[in-house]
């Protein structure tokens, strides 16, 4: 099944370049797909929260990216053959600019020796898997995993073109999972925004998540058997979902203008961030308060502008 | 026979014990043979040990190795040398050798018993007693193991063999002698002294009779003089000890352990001072020297004594929980003095001794709590404290319990040993039952009674006003008891006051500890409302000069000691008749509500535990009614009810803390920010590591015009790392700016804004500092 339409308009991703920095890609052009695939539940409880997960990945990455680009199986249509086909088709349809997102949302089994996504039917295995990934044009794709025993996956897709995160560290930990629950509650969180940049990355999703499930088995005074792992490069610059998404002004020249010269003013910010290093402190913060006095002083007249 | 090395450690240890040995071949001293061996030529060397002839001794015991003796002598020899993995090797080579020969085996179970295993020592003499039943050298050698290898259960078997040592006709008089020092020195732990005093006079005669060493003896009779306050007794004992065997370590360790055992750790560690002094190879002396040290804050000369005692005697289990507890204790621990800065001549009133780990996040609440204390019993029993007050507080409880007694595995939560006292830190309990504030108030008010009473209080009494002052002064007040407590209440488990330390010191049922603690706070609360708090100090002040407490209560209550029980018996019955009459139904109630809530019935779970509370309102411990009736009410979405029952908990002492943040947030709604800030306040002195409860109760006092007050919450919470960095840190910055603090401002400010540089709040915040700026340069 394919999802058509949560948001018939994306708003933010009409400005290009806002998308490609979340992306950490340099293009305009590049677009962003991605996959969620709905395992079984074995039980109506788990059926209907991984139910309830997958809509709401599906939400949030309407988003960010259009709804033709999301891609949505569950039940029958989650088949093995089924999702080989679909993966084979995304990798025609991408090129080495694209990115992929994939959202495994279910029960996951471990042997000792290979690891399986449970689905109706043949399960998906850690070789499918690999194969999917390695079949994709270009790199930094996404892989989740919110399956108990995922943290098997490690170790054989480990590879630093792409970032993985697991709800478990290993094969091991059998327990169903709550790791994922709060990932995707992450999604459309402003709790889990920490850098307030209106963006979710991997990296925020992930951290929020994992505090989330270490305050819950806290909270219950159990130990944790559960403990998610996240791998490869890039987790903080790739944005999974959008919250408040800003919508830029079409009517008010001025008000276009001074959010262009926002948009600017970020991307200084990123620049000078990225070269943090080569700097001393002092030359640092004195030069980021003067961007970020530039952006405050200007999100203040965008301010004013839409109040009247 | 069992090789005795079966522990790799060990066999290690002792390797590596052994090849050092064969180097220095250096003297150790060992307990006195008291007769169990008769070859001539160890006797020679065990007597030139003795009469303090430490080189000739030590060549004398090379001389049997090297030339020929039968295995189990060159063992002794070994042994005495302090290479004791020989020692067993010969003493296995022997056994084999002569199989039927019980004091080989007799012998090597000492040989396990100076190396700690207990069991095994043990399995040594039963074997040496199958094959000579009446051998009393392996039965004392079984009563002493199953009594240091206590598990409380030994009683009767230590008894049964203590008697075989006592009523066989042919016993060796050493070993009965053994058996009397033995029962002595229970005596004298049970501060049973009378009876202490017969068996020594029986002692006495018998060491007379068969001309046995004596310097045991006199350095019971020193120790029983140190408890007995007889302070003008004790150097002449030990001095006539000395003058037998003048390497005799033990004539000042023994007092010195009984020192201890009365809390007088300042005396204690001066007789363990002489003790190594006398015999530099004392371990345990130097181990104990050293604990006593750390209880007096001398802590490199602590570790200094530690680190002696581990390095002499590797085998020792308590030697090696106290090293890991130093490294801990060195790389971990901070100092924070108070008041800061330095007031006066510059010496603190206090010290909060904390993991750096959480340092930031306790010594705020801790420090209050302090201080709040050390006025509160300064004034209720004047005493200011004459030494600055330390108080460390461990995370880990393990190293808490080494920390105070040695070895793991104690359930106890706080420890004052006079100026310091040490306690376990909240995270070391994460199941929210653990209320470490009311801990640090009990454990401050054993200061100043310790202190005042010069160490001369009773435990009970002790125990019983740190009680007494949680429940009147400390930070949750109310009389609060178990509800098991209760159940003994009933049945009149109760003790006569002039017993009560047995209560605490000599349990005879699991939970007699801690009714004997309800019980002697139920004594003061009794003692406060019938004759005035007054009385309680005039009693406290009379231990100083070492009256015990029936003359204490005689004196100062002018009232007999049964007339005394018997009222104390009236008082309960009053205050608590009613209740323990109706103690079952109260149980079925409290259990209904259980029931009920579980199988989620609201409406019955509120009807039990309002039955419940009608029986006994103010019970508010973790199975509080309140909480399930809270609950139920929530269920019901009766917001109303839930409140009011929340509220009704909190102000009748109730602590858990998810009540509480329930209660606040409560507060907040209802915009009753002081409510709401009391409840914070309550909620720290049981889960201070709640990042949640430090924002909010940090924006309270920003919105009514606290600033400071918001700051210290804020940088609270910001010492709990939390997951919105940008946030915190833009309120640290917000409250500075409030307390015109620019610079401070700007600093945490930045850091918000470099996580998140399109942070609204924080970005506007930094126009209003920039502007302020200008403004002043204009």
């Amino acid at each position: 099944m394919k999802i058509k339409s949560f948001f018939s308009t994306i708003s933010m991703c009409a400005t290009a370049f806002l998308c490609a920095t979340a992306l950490g890609v340099q293009t305009a052009h590049a677009a962003l797909y991605v996959t969620i695939v709905q395992g079984l539940g074995g039980e109506p409880r788990f059926d209907e929260n991984f139910h309830e997960q997958t809509q709401t990945i599906a939400e949030a990455s309407a988003s960010l990216t259009e709804a033709d680009n999301i891609f949505l199986f569950s039940g029958e249509d989650a088949a093995r053959d089924n999702l080989l086909s679909h993966f084979t088709a995304l990798a025609e349809l991408m090129n080495d600019d694209d990115r992929a997102v994939i959202y495994l949302v279910g029960h996951g089994s471990y042997d000792g020796r290979d690891y399986k996504f449970n689905i109706p039917g043949l399960d998906i295995t850690t070789e499918d898997l690999l194969n999917i990934m390695d079949s994709l044009p270009g790199q930094n794709h996404f892989l989740l995993n919110t399956s108990s025993t995922s943290g098997a996956l490690l170790e054989p897709l480990a590879n630093e073109d792409r970032i993985l995160v697991t709800a478990t560290r290993s094969g091991n930990e059998q327990n169903a999972t709550y790791f994922g629950e709060y990932f995707v509650a992450a999604l459309s969180s402003e709790d889990a925004d920490l850098n307030k940049n209106n963006n979710i990355s991997i990296e925020e999703a992930f951290s929020f998540a994992q505090r989330q499930v270490e305050e819950f088995f806290e909270s219950q005074g159990q130990l944790a058997t559960e403990h998610a792992e996240l791998s490869g490069e890039g987790a903080a610059q790739f944005t999974l979902a959008r919250i408040n998404p800003l919508t830029v002004s079409t009517e008010n020249p001025r008000l276009a203008e001074l959010q262009e010269q926002s948009l600017d003013i970020d991307r200084e910010i990123e620049s000078l961030q990225l070269r943090r290093g080569e700097l001393s402190n002092q030359v640092y913060i004195e030069q980021l308060q003067e961007l970020i006095l530039q952006s405050a002083r200007i999100n203040e007249e965008i301010d004013q502008l839409n109040s009247e | 026979m069992n090789t005795i090395w079966h522990n790799f450690n060990f066999r290690l240890a002792l390797l590596l014990a052994g090849s050092l040995l064969l180097f220095t071949s250096k003297v150790q001293a060992r307990e006195h043979l008291l007769g169990a061996l008769d070859n001539e030529v160890l006797l020679n060397c065990e007597n030139l040990y003795w009469s303090g002839a430490k080189a000739e001794a030590n060549n004398c015991y090379l001389t049997i190795i090297g030339t020929i003796n039968p295995p189990e002598i060159q063992a002794e020899a070994m042994w005495a040398l302090g290479d004791l993995y020989s020692a067993d090797e010969l003493l296995e080579q022997a056994a084999q050798s002569s199989p039927e020969n019980a004091m080989i085996l007799v012998r090597t179970g000492e040989l396990y018993k100076r190396t700690y295993q207990y069991q095994d020592a043990y399995n040594f003499f039963s074997q040496a007693l199958e094959l000579e039943p009446n051998n009393a050298w392996a039965h004392i050698g079984a009563a002493e193991v199953l009594s240091l290898g206590n598990t409380g259960q030994n009683g009767e078997a230590i008894n049964a063999h203590l008697e075989a040592v006592q009523s066989y006709f042919a016993s060796a008089p050493g070993a009965r002698l053994r058996a009397m020092v033995m029962s002595i020195n229970s005596r004298m732990e049970q501060d049973l002294f009378e009876q202490a005093h017969e068996l020594l006079d029986e002692a006495w005669e018998l060491v007379a009779d068969e001309d046995l060493p004596r310097m045991q003896l006199n350095a019971l009779e020193a120790a029983l003089a140190i408890l007995e306050r007889r302070v003008d007794e004790v150097q002449p004992y030990i001095d006539a000890a000395l003058a037998e065997a003048p390497v005799y370590g033990d004539a000042y360790a023994i007092p010195a352990r009984f020192a201890t055992n009365i809390r007088r750790y300042a005396e204690s560690g001066e007789l363990y001072q002489q003790a190594v002094v006398i015999e530099p190879e004392h371990w345990t002396a130097h181990l104990a020297l050293g604990q006593n040290y750390l209880r007096l804050n001398l802590i490199d000369a602590g570790i200094r004594h530690v680190e002696i005692a581990y390095e002499g005697d590797g085998f020792n289990p308590s030697a090696l929980n106290m090293m890991r507890l130093l490294d801990t204790f060195s790389e971990k621990f901070i100092d924070l003095t108070y008041p800061n800065p330095p007031q006066g001549d510059g010496i603190p009133e206090l010290v909060l001794r904390l993991d750096r780990d959480e340092a930031d996040v306790l010594k705020v609440y801790a420090q209050e709590l302090a201080e709040a204390s050390m006025a509160t019993f300064e004034e209720r029993y004047n005493f200011p404290a004459k030494e600055p007050v330390i108080v460390e507080i461990f995370p880990n409880h393990e190293d808490f319990v080494v920390r105070s007694i040695g070895m793991p595995g104690v359930g106890i939560l706080g420890v004052t040993f006079g100026y310091l006292f040490a306690m376990d830190s909240p995270t070391g309990h994460p199941d929210e039952t653990y209320h470490w504030g009311t801990t640090l108030w009990h454990e401050m008010a054993h200061v100043y009674t310790l202190e005042a009473s010069e160490h001369g209080v009773p435990r009970w009494y002790s125990e019983g006003i740190s009680v007494y002052e949680e429940w009147n002064t400390g930070p949750i007040p109310g009389i609060k008891i178990p509800a098991y407590v209760l159940q003994f209440m009933a049945e009149g488990a109760f003790l006569p006051v002039a017993k009560l330390d047995d209560g605490f010191m000599r349990p005879t049922y699991d939970e007699q500890v801690i009714v004997s603690y309800m019980q002697a706070g139920l004594i003061f609360q009794f003692i406060s409302e019938e004759y005035g708090h007054d009385k309680i100090v005039d009693m406290l002040y009379q231990f100083v000069d070492g009256t015990d407490e029936v003359t204490a209560i005689e004196t100062a209550l002018e009232i007999s000691e049964s007339d005394f029980d018997r009222h104390f018996k009236q008082y309960i019955d009053i205050q608590f008749g009613p209740l323990l009459g109706n103690l079952g139904i109260w149980q079925q109630d409290l259990r209904a509500t259980m029931q009920a809530y579980e199988a989620e019935n609201w409406v019955e779970t509120i009807a039990a535990a309002e039955r419940a509370i009608f029986t006994y309102p103010e019970y508010v411990e973790p199975d509080s009614p309140y909480i399930a009736k809270a609950l139920a009410h929530a269920q019901l979405e009766q917001d109303d009810l839930k409140f009011e029952t929340l509220e009704t908990f909190w102000r009748l002492g109730g602590y858990s803390a998810r009540a509480l943040k329930e209660l606040a947030d409560e507060y907040i709604a209802r915009a009753q920010p002081a409510e709401a800030i009391a409840v914070f306040r309550d909620i720290h002195y049981v889960d201070p590591f709640d990042e949640d409860t430090h924002g909010k109760l940090g924006d309270i006092y920003f919105d009514q015009g606290q600033p400071e007050a918001a700051l210290q919450e804020y940088l609270v919470g910001l010492a709990l790392n939390p997951l919105d960095q940008a946030a915190a840190n833009y309120r640290v910055a917000a409250a500075y700016q409030a307390l015109d603090e620019p610079t401070q401002a700007m600093d945490y400010l930045m850091t918000a804004l470099d996580i998140a540089p399109q942070y609204r709040p924080a970005q506007q915040l930094l126009l209003n500092l920039s502007r302020s700026e200008t403004d002043i340069q204009n």
